[in-house]
């Protein structure tokens, strides 16, 4: 009797649970909000950053010379910085003065100088030297022009330096110009490219914001079309904390399987970024990490009063959680503070363990931190989720309790009325 | 006056003083409203001023200093020691971790203890006795691009060094002065001028245009939020009444005491960032008034803009939502603009965040004249004035539109 009894209260609230995640699944789709959210964002916006940032890398930034020098030795240098693939020579000018007002009119980002007595301080056997001059504005056209120059200037020493020398073999001269040879290898982010860099991080961010308004939103509809602004809904199925935080999770967590599936898998490969996830490291972080933002959404939207709150609230957050990812600023040097607000938020290591699962190549234990923080996250979430709707319950059962009481005071009330004019 | 021919009523001309005065009492009514909603006081005050902290604290420091390095040093000699130590006392570079061999070193980048690691094969030293050019290797992950710039950066010198040393010991065995060593080994010295930014500060880089940025997303949003909220709570023919049904009275009113507002925050982060912790500005105080003033009022214009579009607070919150987050992407102070595509290059004018950061460093970073951003000026005062092809739709929608939720 009483393992029947068990069977049959199971039994009924899977169905609860079932009918719940139907009824949050249809909300999703005839909701307007939610679906832009939920559907067509995820869908679209991977391809709009994506596009982008496609591009990667920074080519032919125009450059403005002034040769006072007019010598071969400067036109040398000129041609093989022109021969860079990060910079082009724009334009030749009489004067630093002519130089600087390119840059104002955005002709150019920077300028080289090359002195009148460039050739001639070389052919004495000083050091000659070339101003370099860099518009700071942007990071990237400063890191073109400079390395540029940087090369072209030790490329044009070594030469120098040969001509310099009594070397007699090609030998001779290797070891004379680079005694400690060295190789660049720049690895995993083979390109330098930004968006390999930076793509990532905004992809599994843009499935954590996307859940938080889709979420939101569909409680703040919830909350609106009900007649007392409950949360939660008077109803036979709505018996239980853990019928109804399944309930809705699971509708998001089906959707949101396939929108990861599409985001961490297609939409790198559509435009031809690096990666090189393997089906079971990126399930085993996806799982953890949508059940952390679902359960991490579903406790922020029982704060939100009126639907379009919740907009305000989250569409903000968005670059300073990009920056606590550490993807532009880099994770060792994010002050400590503001290190344990990173640590409340999913996508700080649901970023870190995708860029390296997908840019580094990266194994379940090699993300070990993340992995672990993730599901930490999902359970203290879960936990805190089933608090506020326990909460919500009672606030509702109060409510519609004393709504009770207050009709059947009035129906008492009335019924003494009657009574006292009849008896009258 | 009936209900149902409000639309096509038109009120009688005006005054001055009554259109002022319409208008300020509609302000003060928009006051009275902003007080008891607790969301405009967090996202007009409290949220702006916790992103402002959370960049200049998050970038105090200006460049990223200590990156974690690994060393897989397999020679092991005096020499070999020394480089490292020297790697170590870098500004941007700190030796995390010693690897036994490159393997080791690449599962360390993978667990993101270390972002860069230098090799050093057996026999390194001896091959520099012998002349026979050994050779060394530094491995870099681009993954985190500042990281791996400056480390590359730091490993590049390093190597280098290593080759000038040998050539100066040479050199100086054979009697060669010091000038003529430093001769010998750089006859070509780059003389390099960082303007405005010599401590290549990435806290004058980025917060300059990140921070401004978010105070749009919340001009963005809170414009449609506050005048859709009037459909939402039916209260919208209250005040085309108090307007005399005249919208850019109604319109007029409700956004000046957010402008206001906005204002105040923009001068003041400008204020806090050029006054207190002193960024570059040699413009000086009129671009910055500008730009500030230019960049509320676009905001707002779009705000209203996207409102008449699709008048009803969900769409119009979601357009601004949308693009207003992708402002950070096509502003272009990260990854530049020319190196987009066309598409979003022309696209990308219509962004005032775009605006806002040529201004800021054409007239106030770089202390140009105001007259080389008239391009930029005049496409924040087109996006300013946008409003008047919709406020019609806005009218209409105050007076006979329902909402639904």
């Amino acid at each position: 009797m009483q393992n029947e009894n068990f069977f049959s209260q199971v039994k009924q609230g899977l169905l609860d649970t079932c009918y719940i995640c139907v009824k949050e699944m249809r909300g999703l789709v005839t909701d307007e909000g939610v679906l832009i959210f939920c559907v067509l964002v995820p869908l679209f916006y991977p391809l709009l950053y994506s596009w982008i940032y496609n591009n990667e890398v920074v080519r032919d930034v125009p450059v403005a010379v002034v040769d006072l020098s007019h010598s071969e030795a400067s036109r040398e240098f000129i041609r093989h910085y022109d021969a860079g693939s990060d910079v082009k020579v724009a334009y030749m000018c009489n004067s630093l003065d002519d130089a600087k007002e390119l840059i104002g009119k955005q002709q150019v980002h920077g300028a080289l100088y090359f002195p009148e007595d460039f050739e001639r301080r070389l052919g004495r056997g000083e050091q000659a030297t070339v101003g370099l001059y860099c518009d700071m504005s942007l990071m990237l056209h400063y890191k073109a022009i400079y390395q540029t120059a940087m090369a072209v200037a030790g490329e044009m020493n070594s030469r120098i330096q040969l001509s310099q020398s009594n070397s007699f073999t090609n030998r001779d001269d290797e070891t004379t110009t680079k005694p400690l040879d060295f190789d660049e290898v720049p690895i995993f982010n083979v390109t330098d490219g930004y968006g390999n860099a930076i793509i990532p991080g905004v992809l599994m961010l843009i499935l954590q914001q996307t859940l938080l308004l889709g979420i939101g939103l569909a409680a703040g509809t919830a909350r609106e079309n009900n007649r007392y602004q409950d949360l939660v809904p008077i109803s036979k199925h709505y018996n239980g904390i853990f019928r109804i935080v399944l309930g809705k999770s699971w509708c998001y967590f089906m959707v949101y399987m396939v929108m990861a599936a599409y985001i961490s898998l297609v939409v790198p490969r559509m435009f031809h970024y690096i990666s090189l996830v393997t089906p079971w490291t990126i399930l085993g972080l996806m799982v953890p990490y949508l059940l952390s933002c679902i359960f991490f959404g579903m406790t922020l939207s029982c704060m939100v009063r009126y639907r379009e709150n919740v907009m305000l609230l989250v569409v903000f957050t968005s670059v300073p959680f990009l920056f606590m990812t550490g993807v532009s600023w880099p994770q060792s040097n994010i002050p400590s503070f503001w290190q344990g607000v990173a640590c409340l938020i999913p996508s700080t290591f649901g970023v870190r363990g995708f860029l390296r699962i997908s840019s580094m190549g990266a194994t379940l234990q090699d993300i070990s931190v993340e992995y672990h923080a993730l599901w930490i996250q999902t359970f203290v979430y879960f936990l805190t989720t089933c608090m506020v709707y326990r909460y919500q319950i009672a606030a509702t059962r109060k409510r519609a309790f004393d709504h009770m009481q207050a009709v059947r005071d009035k129906i008492e009330l009335a019924k003494q009325k009657k009574l006292s004019s009849q008896a009258k | 006056m009936k209900e149902n021919n409000l639309y096509t009523y038109r009120p009688k001309s005006m005054t001055l003083h009554e259109v002022l005065s319409r208008i300020y009492h509609i302000s003060l009514r928009e006051v009275g409203i902003m007080r008891q909603n607790p969301i405009y006081g967090f996202c007009t005050v409290i949220f702006p001023i916790v992103v402002i902290i959370f960049f200049t604290t998050l970038m105090a420091g200006g460049q990223p200093t200590e990156m974690p390095i690994g060393i897989v040093d397999q020679d092991n000699t005096t020499t070999t020691r020394a480089m490292v130590r020297q790697l170590d006392a870098f500004q941007s570079s700190k030796v995390a971790g010693y690897y036994p061999n490159v393997n080791a070193a690449r599962e360390a980048i993978q667990r993101n203890e270390i972002f860069a690691f230098l090799y050093i094969p057996k026999g390194t030293t001896s091959g520099l006795m012998t002349s026979t050019q050994p050779k060394v290797s530094f491995y870099y992950s681009n993954v985190t691009l500042v990281a791996g710039n400056m480390l590359f950066k730091d490993l590049k010198t390093i190597c280098t060094l290593g080759s000038a040393a040998v050539g100066k010991t040479k050199l100086q065995a054979i009697g060669k002065t010091d000038d003529e060593v430093r001769t010998f080994l750089q006859p070509i010295a780059v003389d390099t001028h960082l303007i405005q930014n010599p401590w290549v500060s990435y806290n004058i880089y980025l917060t300059t245009s990140m921070a401004p940025g978010v105070l749009m997303v919340f001009i963005f949003l809170l414009t449609p939020y506050s005048i859709g909220t009037e459909l939402k709570f039916k209260r919208s023919r209250q005040l085309m009444k108090m307007a005399g049904n005249n919208i850019y009275i109604a319109i007029a009113g409700k956004i000046l005491p957010m402008t206001l507002l906005f204002l105040t925050m923009m001068y003041g982060f400008e204020f806090y960032i050029f006054h207190t912790l002193d960024f570059p500005h040699p413009g000086g105080v009129i671009p910055l008034l500008l730009m500030g003033l230019l960049s509320v009022l676009a905001c707002q214009g779009f705000g209203i803009f996207a409102f008449g579009l699709m008048p009803s607070l969900r769409m119009s919150i979601s357009i601004s939502a949308l693009w207003s987050v992708l402002s950070f992407s096509v502003a272009g102070a990260t990854y530049p603009l020319s190196a987009m595509d066309p598409e979003i290059q022309s696209l990308a004018q219509l962004f005032p965040l775009r605006h806002y950061f040529m201004l800021y460093q054409m007239c106030e970073f770089n202390g140009y004249p105001l007259s080389y951003a008239w391009f930029n000026i005049m496409f924040l005062l087109m996006i300013a004035v946008l409003p008047i092809f919709t406020l019609r739709n806005i009218k209409r929608a105050m007076l006979v539109y329902v909402y639904i939720p």
